[in-house]
Protein backbone atom coordinates (compact mmCIF):
# COMPACT_ATOMS: atom_id res chain seq x y z
CA UNK A 1 0.00 0.00 0.00
CA UNK A 2 2.82 2.25 0.72
CA UNK A 3 4.60 1.48 -2.22
CA UNK A 4 1.20 2.25 -4.48
CA UNK A 5 0.98 5.48 -3.12
CA UNK A 6 4.27 6.48 -4.62
CA UNK A 7 3.35 4.48 -7.76
CA UNK A 8 0.77 5.17 -10.07
CA UNK A 9 1.54 2.05 -12.52
CA UNK A 10 -1.84 0.33 -13.77
CA UNK A 11 -0.49 -2.94 -11.78
CA UNK A 12 -0.20 -1.08 -8.59
CA UNK A 13 -3.36 0.43 -8.97
CA UNK A 14 -5.13 -2.64 -10.10
CA UNK A 15 -3.58 -4.23 -6.64
CA UNK A 16 -4.05 -1.35 -4.54
CA UNK A 17 -8.16 -1.78 -5.85
CA UNK A 18 -7.89 -5.59 -5.20
CA UNK A 19 -6.37 -5.05 -1.42
CA UNK A 20 -9.68 -2.26 -1.21
CA UNK A 21 -12.34 -4.89 -2.06
CA UNK A 22 -10.70 -7.70 0.12
CA UNK A 23 -10.48 -5.26 2.85
CA UNK A 24 -14.50 -4.57 2.52
CA UNK A 25 -14.97 -8.06 2.43
CA UNK A 26 -13.33 -9.59 5.46
CA UNK A 27 -15.15 -6.54 7.11
CA UNK A 28 -18.56 -7.05 5.89
CA UNK A 29 -18.23 -10.92 7.22
CA UNK A 30 -16.93 -9.75 10.75
CA UNK A 31 -20.08 -7.64 11.12
CA UNK A 32 -21.47 -10.73 10.32
CA UNK A 33 -19.41 -12.44 13.31
CA UNK A 34 -20.58 -10.24 15.21
CA UNK A 35 -23.92 -10.35 15.05
CA UNK A 36 -24.19 -14.10 14.73
CA UNK A 37 -22.33 -13.52 18.52
CA UNK A 38 -24.93 -11.31 19.34
CA UNK A 39 -27.42 -13.58 18.49
CA UNK A 40 -25.75 -16.50 20.78
CA UNK A 41 -25.08 -14.78 23.71
CA UNK A 42 -28.82 -14.07 23.77
CA UNK A 43 -30.11 -16.85 22.68
CA UNK A 44 -28.33 -18.97 25.79
CA UNK A 45 -30.00 -15.79 28.27
CA UNK A 46 -33.16 -16.59 26.44
CA UNK A 47 -33.23 -20.22 26.58
CA UNK A 48 -32.25 -20.29 30.35
CA UNK A 49 -36.08 -19.61 32.30
CA UNK A 50 -34.57 -18.37 35.60
CA UNK A 51 -31.75 -15.83 33.99
CA UNK A 52 -32.63 -12.46 35.46
CA UNK A 53 -32.47 -10.55 31.69
CA UNK A 54 -34.41 -12.68 29.85
CA UNK A 55 -36.85 -11.28 29.16
CA UNK A 56 -34.36 -8.17 27.60
CA UNK A 57 -32.90 -11.04 25.57
CA UNK A 58 -36.49 -12.01 24.40
CA UNK A 59 -36.56 -8.21 23.33
CA UNK A 60 -33.45 -7.95 21.37
CA UNK A 61 -33.75 -11.47 19.68
CA UNK A 62 -37.25 -10.34 18.50
CA UNK A 63 -36.04 -7.43 17.36
CA UNK A 64 -33.28 -8.53 15.06
CA UNK A 65 -35.67 -11.06 13.70
CA UNK A 66 -38.29 -9.27 12.73
CA UNK A 67 -35.69 -6.21 11.28
CA UNK A 68 -34.20 -9.78 9.48
CA UNK A 69 -36.85 -10.68 8.23
CA UNK A 70 -38.33 -7.45 6.76
CA UNK A 71 -34.86 -6.35 5.35
CA UNK A 72 -34.65 -9.59 3.29
CA UNK A 73 -38.25 -9.91 1.98
CA UNK A 74 -39.00 -6.77 1.51
CA UNK A 75 -37.46 -4.22 -0.68
CA UNK A 76 -35.96 -0.57 1.16
CA UNK A 77 -37.13 1.91 -0.75
CA UNK A 78 -40.37 3.80 0.43
CA UNK A 79 -43.38 2.41 1.98
CA UNK A 80 -41.84 -0.69 3.01
CA UNK A 81 -42.46 -2.53 6.53
CA UNK A 82 -38.62 -2.62 7.02
CA UNK A 83 -38.21 1.49 6.77
CA UNK A 84 -41.72 1.61 8.48
CA UNK A 85 -40.29 0.02 11.54
CA UNK A 86 -36.86 2.41 11.04
CA UNK A 87 -38.61 5.57 10.89
CA UNK A 88 -41.85 5.07 13.92
CA UNK A 89 -39.69 2.51 16.16
CA UNK A 90 -35.90 3.01 15.80
CA UNK A 91 -35.45 6.41 15.03
CA UNK A 92 -37.92 7.83 18.09
CA UNK A 93 -36.49 5.10 20.85
CA UNK A 94 -32.91 6.26 19.58
CA UNK A 95 -33.19 10.15 19.80
CA UNK A 96 -35.48 10.15 22.86
CA UNK A 97 -32.42 8.27 24.64
CA UNK A 98 -29.97 10.90 23.68
CA UNK A 99 -32.77 13.61 24.22
CA UNK A 100 -32.73 12.50 27.70
CA UNK A 101 -28.93 13.54 28.09
CA UNK A 102 -30.37 17.45 28.26
CA UNK A 103 -32.69 16.80 31.65
CA UNK A 104 -29.45 14.83 32.90
CA UNK A 105 -27.14 17.70 31.51
CA UNK A 106 -29.01 20.44 33.18
CA UNK A 107 -29.44 18.29 36.53
CA UNK A 108 -26.01 17.77 36.83
CA UNK A 109 -24.64 21.72 35.61
CA UNK A 110 -26.87 22.84 38.71
CA UNK A 111 -25.25 20.23 41.17
CA UNK A 112 -21.51 19.63 40.12
CA UNK A 113 -20.75 23.20 38.19
CA UNK A 114 -19.01 24.94 41.15
CA UNK A 115 -16.30 27.44 41.32
CA UNK A 116 -14.21 25.39 43.66
CA UNK A 117 -11.07 26.54 42.57
CA UNK A 118 -9.06 28.52 39.94
CA UNK A 119 -9.48 25.96 37.42
CA UNK A 120 -12.58 25.39 38.10
CA UNK A 121 -13.63 29.12 37.56
CA UNK A 122 -11.88 29.18 33.84
CA UNK A 123 -13.89 26.03 33.25
CA UNK A 124 -17.43 28.00 34.22
CA UNK A 125 -16.06 31.00 32.71
CA UNK A 126 -15.27 29.25 28.90
CA UNK A 127 -18.73 27.32 29.77
CA UNK A 128 -20.72 29.87 30.14
CA UNK A 129 -19.16 32.39 27.33
CA UNK A 130 -19.97 29.49 24.87
CA UNK A 131 -23.19 29.00 26.06
CA UNK A 132 -24.37 32.31 25.54
CA UNK A 133 -22.10 32.88 22.63
CA UNK A 134 -23.55 29.87 20.19
CA UNK A 135 -27.46 30.89 20.03
CA UNK A 136 -29.15 34.37 19.45
CA UNK A 137 -29.81 35.72 22.58
CA UNK A 138 -26.25 35.93 23.42
CA UNK A 139 -26.36 38.10 20.66
CA UNK A 140 -29.12 40.68 21.60
CA UNK A 141 -27.59 41.00 25.06
CA UNK A 142 -23.79 41.93 23.40
CA UNK A 143 -21.72 41.12 20.49
CA UNK A 144 -19.02 40.38 22.77
CA UNK A 145 -20.68 37.12 23.88
CA UNK A 146 -20.29 35.61 20.26
CA UNK A 147 -16.94 37.21 19.47
CA UNK A 148 -15.87 35.85 22.43
CA UNK A 149 -16.88 32.51 22.09
CA UNK A 150 -15.53 32.35 18.47
CA UNK A 151 -12.18 33.42 20.19
CA UNK A 152 -12.20 30.48 22.34
CA UNK A 153 -13.05 27.98 19.85
CA UNK A 154 -10.34 29.25 17.26
CA UNK A 155 -7.76 30.18 19.61
CA UNK A 156 -7.14 28.15 22.54
CA UNK A 157 -8.93 25.57 22.18
CA UNK A 158 -7.71 24.87 18.30
CA UNK A 159 -4.31 25.17 20.24
CA UNK A 160 -5.00 22.46 22.02
CA UNK A 161 -6.63 20.39 19.40
CA UNK A 162 -3.96 20.84 16.97
CA UNK A 163 -1.68 19.54 19.86
CA UNK A 164 -3.64 16.56 20.55
CA UNK A 165 -3.34 15.91 16.88
CA UNK A 166 0.18 16.32 16.01
CA UNK A 167 0.57 13.94 19.40
CA UNK A 168 -1.42 11.11 17.69
CA UNK A 169 0.53 11.82 14.14
CA UNK A 170 3.38 11.17 15.74
CA UNK A 171 2.80 8.26 17.84
CA UNK A 172 0.61 6.74 14.58
CA UNK A 173 3.72 6.95 12.85
CA UNK A 174 6.33 5.52 15.81
CA UNK A 175 4.12 2.69 16.23
CA UNK A 176 4.02 2.01 12.74
CA UNK A 177 7.72 2.29 12.39
CA UNK A 178 8.17 -0.17 15.43
CA UNK A 179 6.12 -2.44 13.54
CA UNK A 180 7.73 -2.45 10.46
CA UNK A 181 11.29 -2.55 11.81
CA UNK A 182 10.14 -5.50 13.62
CA UNK A 183 10.53 -4.21 17.12
CA UNK A 184 6.52 -4.16 17.93
CA UNK A 185 5.86 -7.73 17.79
CA UNK A 186 2.18 -7.89 20.71
CA UNK A 187 0.40 -8.58 17.80
CA UNK A 188 2.08 -11.48 16.81
CA UNK A 189 1.99 -12.34 20.46
CA UNK A 190 5.19 -11.92 21.34
CA UNK A 191 6.89 -9.81 24.07
CA UNK B 1 -33.64 9.90 58.88
CA UNK B 2 -31.33 13.02 58.00
CA UNK B 3 -30.29 11.01 55.56
CA UNK B 4 -33.39 10.16 53.97
CA UNK B 5 -34.60 14.03 54.73
CA UNK B 6 -31.59 15.13 52.17
CA UNK B 7 -31.80 12.31 49.56
CA UNK B 8 -35.69 13.39 49.61
CA UNK B 9 -35.25 16.79 48.86
CA UNK B 10 -32.15 15.83 46.25
CA UNK B 11 -34.84 13.87 44.18
CA UNK B 12 -37.52 16.82 44.66
CA UNK B 13 -34.84 19.16 43.24
CA UNK B 14 -33.66 16.96 40.35
CA UNK B 15 -37.77 16.51 39.47
CA UNK B 16 -37.87 20.20 39.07
CA UNK B 17 -35.14 20.88 37.47
CA UNK B 18 -36.87 18.22 34.60
CA UNK B 19 -39.94 20.12 34.67
CA UNK B 20 -37.87 23.51 33.81
CA UNK B 21 -36.17 22.03 31.28
CA UNK B 22 -38.65 20.13 29.52
CA UNK B 23 -41.05 23.49 30.15
CA UNK B 24 -38.25 25.89 28.71
CA UNK B 25 -37.65 23.55 25.50
CA UNK B 26 -41.64 22.69 25.02
CA UNK B 27 -42.83 26.09 25.40
CA UNK B 28 -40.50 28.00 22.45
CA UNK B 29 -41.37 25.68 20.15
CA UNK B 30 -45.20 25.98 21.00
CA UNK B 31 -44.81 30.01 20.30
CA UNK B 32 -42.54 31.12 17.97
CA UNK B 33 -40.33 33.85 19.34
CA UNK B 34 -38.12 34.36 15.86
CA UNK B 35 -35.00 35.70 17.65
CA UNK B 36 -32.54 37.50 14.92
CA UNK B 37 -29.42 35.46 13.94
CA UNK B 38 -25.90 36.65 12.54
CA UNK B 39 -24.30 34.49 10.06
CA UNK B 40 -21.19 32.94 10.68
CA UNK B 41 -18.26 33.00 8.31
CA UNK B 42 -17.91 29.52 8.49
CA UNK B 43 -21.44 28.63 7.44
CA UNK B 44 -21.06 31.75 4.99
CA UNK B 45 -18.02 29.84 3.56
CA UNK B 46 -20.02 26.62 2.90
CA UNK B 47 -23.28 28.47 1.20
CA UNK B 48 -20.78 30.40 -1.14
CA UNK B 49 -19.07 27.29 -2.08
CA UNK B 50 -22.48 25.39 -3.17
CA UNK B 51 -23.92 28.52 -4.39
CA UNK B 52 -20.82 28.77 -6.96
CA UNK B 53 -21.29 26.07 -8.28
CA UNK B 54 -22.13 25.35 -11.95
CA UNK B 55 -25.59 23.96 -12.70
CA UNK B 56 -24.83 20.20 -13.03
CA UNK B 57 -21.90 19.83 -10.78
CA UNK B 58 -22.08 16.69 -8.93
CA UNK B 59 -22.26 16.58 -4.92
CA UNK B 60 -21.54 13.51 -2.92
CA UNK B 61 -24.21 13.75 0.82
CA UNK B 62 -22.49 11.34 2.93
CA UNK B 63 -24.94 10.25 5.86
CA UNK B 64 -22.23 9.22 8.53
CA UNK B 65 -24.59 9.30 11.53
CA UNK B 66 -27.14 7.11 13.77
CA UNK B 67 -30.51 8.00 14.59
CA UNK B 68 -29.90 9.79 17.96
CA UNK B 69 -29.19 12.15 16.66
CA UNK B 70 -31.80 13.09 13.95
CA UNK B 71 -33.04 15.99 15.59
CA UNK B 72 -29.66 17.75 14.98
CA UNK B 73 -28.96 16.19 11.74
CA UNK B 74 -32.47 16.21 9.80
CA UNK B 75 -32.82 20.22 9.70
CA UNK B 76 -28.73 20.30 8.67
CA UNK B 77 -29.46 17.78 5.77
CA UNK B 78 -32.90 19.13 4.55
CA UNK B 79 -31.51 23.13 4.62
CA UNK B 80 -28.10 21.73 2.31
CA UNK B 81 -30.31 19.52 0.26
CA UNK B 82 -32.92 22.41 -0.72
CA UNK B 83 -29.95 24.59 -1.48
CA UNK B 84 -28.51 21.81 -3.95
CA UNK B 85 -31.94 20.97 -5.57
CA UNK B 86 -32.76 24.76 -6.12
CA UNK B 87 -29.34 25.36 -7.90
CA UNK B 88 -29.85 21.69 -10.12
CA UNK B 89 -26.72 20.16 -8.85
CA UNK B 90 -26.89 16.55 -9.27
CA UNK B 91 -26.65 14.81 -5.82
CA UNK B 92 -25.78 11.49 -5.38
CA UNK B 93 -25.96 10.00 -1.28
CA UNK B 94 -24.27 7.53 0.80
CA UNK B 95 -23.94 6.30 3.79
CA UNK B 96 -20.96 5.46 5.87
CA UNK B 97 -22.92 4.70 8.71
CA UNK B 98 -26.00 1.51 8.81
CA UNK B 99 -28.92 3.63 10.06
CA UNK B 100 -27.66 6.52 7.91
CA UNK B 101 -29.00 4.93 5.28
CA UNK B 102 -32.91 4.69 5.44
CA UNK B 103 -32.59 8.37 6.64
CA UNK B 104 -30.61 9.07 3.28
CA UNK B 105 -32.71 7.73 1.50
CA UNK B 106 -35.86 9.17 3.10
CA UNK B 107 -34.28 12.78 2.76
CA UNK B 108 -32.98 12.23 -0.88
CA UNK B 109 -36.77 11.25 -1.93
CA UNK B 110 -38.72 13.71 0.46
CA UNK B 111 -36.82 17.04 -0.55
CA UNK B 112 -36.37 15.96 -4.22
CA UNK B 113 -40.32 16.11 -4.48
CA UNK B 114 -40.33 19.24 -3.02
CA UNK B 115 -38.24 19.98 -6.10
CA UNK B 116 -39.68 17.73 -8.75
CA UNK B 117 -36.76 15.79 -9.15
CA UNK B 118 -36.68 12.48 -10.43
CA UNK B 119 -34.96 9.69 -8.81
CA UNK B 120 -31.90 8.83 -11.56
CA UNK B 121 -32.16 11.44 -13.53
CA UNK B 122 -31.32 14.41 -10.66
CA UNK B 123 -30.61 12.39 -7.41
CA UNK B 124 -29.55 8.69 -6.76
CA UNK B 125 -28.89 6.90 -3.31
CA UNK B 126 -26.42 4.64 -3.56
CA UNK B 127 -27.03 2.49 -0.16
CA UNK B 128 -23.90 1.62 2.94
CA UNK B 129 -21.30 0.40 2.68
CA UNK B 130 -19.13 -1.04 6.07
CA UNK B 131 -14.89 -0.04 6.46
CA UNK B 132 -14.81 3.64 6.20
CA UNK B 133 -11.01 4.19 5.49
CA UNK B 134 -11.48 1.58 2.60
CA UNK B 135 -14.96 3.04 1.00
CA UNK B 136 -13.51 5.83 0.87
CA UNK B 137 -10.51 5.24 -1.06
CA UNK B 138 -12.12 2.86 -2.97
CA UNK B 139 -14.40 5.70 -4.06
CA UNK B 140 -11.22 7.82 -5.19
CA UNK B 141 -10.30 5.21 -7.67
CA UNK B 142 -14.02 3.88 -8.74
CA UNK B 143 -17.22 4.83 -7.29
CA UNK B 144 -19.13 1.95 -9.81
CA UNK B 145 -16.30 -0.59 -7.97
CA UNK B 146 -17.54 0.35 -4.06
CA UNK B 147 -21.11 0.91 -5.24
CA UNK B 148 -22.13 -1.37 -8.05
CA UNK B 149 -25.74 -0.47 -7.57
CA UNK B 150 -27.91 1.77 -5.83
CA UNK B 151 -29.84 1.34 -2.73
CA UNK B 152 -32.60 -0.19 -4.27
CA UNK B 153 -30.15 -2.44 -5.82
CA UNK B 154 -30.08 -1.50 -9.68
CA UNK B 155 -27.36 -1.35 -11.99
CA UNK B 156 -25.24 1.92 -11.34
CA UNK B 157 -24.73 2.91 -14.75
CA UNK B 158 -28.67 2.25 -15.82
CA UNK B 159 -28.73 5.47 -14.15
CA UNK B 160 -28.56 9.08 -16.19
CA UNK B 161 -27.44 10.92 -13.52
CA UNK B 162 -24.05 8.58 -13.31
CA UNK B 163 -22.96 9.45 -16.93
CA UNK B 164 -19.81 10.89 -16.50
CA UNK B 165 -19.18 10.21 -13.45
CA UNK B 166 -16.25 7.98 -12.39
CA UNK B 167 -14.31 9.26 -9.27
CA UNK B 168 -13.35 12.25 -7.22
CA UNK B 169 -12.46 14.03 -10.07
CA UNK B 170 -16.10 14.33 -11.47
CA UNK B 171 -17.39 15.63 -7.94
CA UNK B 172 -17.67 19.39 -6.76
CA UNK B 173 -17.62 18.32 -3.18
CA UNK B 174 -18.56 15.82 -0.56
CA UNK B 175 -20.70 17.01 1.92
CA UNK B 176 -20.82 14.82 5.11
CA UNK B 177 -23.50 14.69 7.66
CA UNK B 178 -22.17 13.51 10.61
CA UNK B 179 -22.50 13.16 14.49
CA UNK B 180 -18.99 11.46 15.24
CA UNK B 181 -15.25 12.19 13.69
CA UNK B 182 -16.43 10.91 10.14
CA UNK B 183 -15.48 14.19 8.25
CA UNK B 184 -12.14 13.46 9.95
CA UNK B 185 -11.82 10.72 7.71
CA UNK B 186 -12.78 12.42 4.30
CA UNK B 187 -10.33 14.64 4.96
CA UNK B 188 -7.92 12.76 5.48
CA UNK B 189 -8.54 10.18 2.92
CA UNK B 190 -10.99 12.09 0.41
CA UNK B 191 -9.31 15.54 0.51
CA UNK B 192 -5.56 14.72 0.98
CA UNK B 193 -5.09 11.86 -0.78
CA UNK B 194 -7.61 12.69 -4.37
CA UNK B 195 -8.45 16.77 -3.42
CA UNK B 196 -12.39 16.24 -3.36
CA UNK B 197 -13.66 19.51 -1.53
CA UNK B 198 -15.26 18.78 1.93
CA UNK B 199 -18.18 20.13 3.49
CA UNK B 200 -18.84 19.05 6.81
CA UNK B 201 -22.17 19.91 8.67
CA UNK B 202 -22.19 18.22 12.24
CA UNK B 203 -23.20 18.51 15.58
CA UNK B 204 -21.93 21.19 17.80
CA UNK B 205 -20.18 18.65 19.84
CA UNK B 206 -18.09 17.93 17.22
CA UNK B 207 -17.20 21.52 15.61
CA UNK B 208 -13.92 21.67 17.61
CA UNK B 209 -12.53 18.80 16.20
CA UNK B 210 -13.35 19.88 12.56
CA UNK B 211 -12.05 23.74 13.22
CA UNK B 212 -8.18 22.72 12.94
CA UNK B 213 -9.44 21.83 9.38
CA UNK B 214 -11.59 24.82 8.58
CA UNK B 215 -8.09 26.92 9.88
CA UNK B 216 -6.02 25.14 7.45
CA UNK B 217 -8.13 25.49 4.40
CA UNK B 218 -8.65 21.53 3.99
CA UNK B 219 -12.64 22.20 4.72
CA UNK B 220 -14.89 24.55 2.06
CA UNK B 221 -16.74 25.34 5.23
CA UNK B 222 -18.54 24.12 8.40
CA UNK B 223 -22.15 23.91 9.43
CA UNK B 224 -22.24 22.94 13.06
CA UNK B 225 -25.55 22.14 14.92
CA UNK B 226 -28.92 23.14 14.96
CA UNK B 227 -27.78 26.58 14.69
CA UNK B 228 -25.55 25.97 11.82
CA UNK B 229 -28.57 24.81 10.13
CA UNK B 230 -30.55 27.63 11.50
CA UNK B 231 -27.99 30.07 9.57
CA UNK B 232 -28.19 27.72 6.21
CA UNK B 233 -32.17 27.95 6.28
CA UNK B 234 -31.61 31.70 6.55
CA UNK B 235 -29.33 31.87 3.75
CA UNK B 236 -31.22 29.86 1.07
CA UNK B 237 -34.26 31.61 2.45
CA UNK B 238 -36.27 28.72 3.96
CA UNK B 239 -37.41 28.90 7.62
CA UNK B 240 -37.49 25.19 8.88
CA UNK B 241 -36.58 23.23 11.81
CA UNK B 242 -34.06 24.34 12.93
CA UNK B 243 -34.85 28.42 12.80
CA UNK B 244 -37.67 26.92 15.33
CA UNK B 245 -35.15 24.97 17.31
CA UNK B 246 -33.03 28.01 18.06
CA UNK B 247 -35.42 29.67 20.20
CA UNK B 248 -35.49 26.66 22.18
CA UNK B 249 -31.96 25.91 22.16
CA UNK B 250 -31.80 29.66 23.73
CA UNK B 251 -33.94 28.98 26.32
CA UNK B 252 -32.69 26.38 27.68
CA UNK B 253 -29.12 27.33 27.42
CA UNK B 254 -29.84 30.98 29.23
CA UNK B 255 -31.92 27.88 32.27
CA UNK B 256 -28.42 26.03 32.34
CA UNK B 257 -26.67 29.20 32.97
CA UNK B 258 -29.31 30.43 35.74
CA UNK B 259 -28.85 26.75 37.52
CA UNK B 260 -24.99 27.19 37.04
CA UNK B 261 -25.37 30.53 38.74
CA UNK B 262 -28.07 29.37 41.60
CA UNK B 263 -25.61 26.19 42.52
CA UNK B 264 -22.77 28.53 43.04
CA UNK B 265 -24.73 30.91 44.87
CA UNK B 266 -25.90 28.19 47.22
CA UNK B 267 -21.88 26.88 47.29
CA UNK B 268 -20.69 30.59 48.70
CA UNK B 269 -23.40 30.66 51.54
CA UNK B 270 -22.73 26.77 52.84
CA UNK B 271 -18.80 28.17 52.74
CA UNK B 272 -19.78 32.16 54.51
CA UNK B 273 -22.05 29.51 56.51
CA UNK B 274 -19.24 27.03 57.91
CA UNK B 275 -16.82 30.10 58.04
CA UNK B 276 -19.09 31.45 60.77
Amino acid sequence: MLVQFFVPHRASTTLYEMVLDWVQIIYAFSLLVGAAMLVRHHAKTALRPSAKDRPYSLIVLSGIGIMLVTGLFSSRGPGTAFLWIFQNVQAPMQATMFSLLSFFVASAAYRGFRARNTQAIFLLAAAVLVMLGRVPVGEMITSYFPDGADWLLNVPSMAARRGIYIGIALGTIATSLRVILGIERTYLGGK
Amino acid sequence: MIADQRNSASLQTRHFIFILVAVSVALPLIFKIGLPLKVTAEVQGAYDFIDELPEGSAVIFSFDHDTGTLPEMIPLAEALLRHCFKKNLKVLGLALLAEGAAVGDDNFRRIGNEYNKIYGVDYLFWGYRPQVTVAILGMGENIERVFPADYTGKDLRSFPVMQNIRNYHDIAAVITVADGDMPVSWVHYGQARYGVKVIPAVTAVMATTIYPFLQSGQVAGLIAGLRGAAEYEKLIGIPGKASRGMDAQSSAHILIIGLIIAGNIILIRERRRKRS
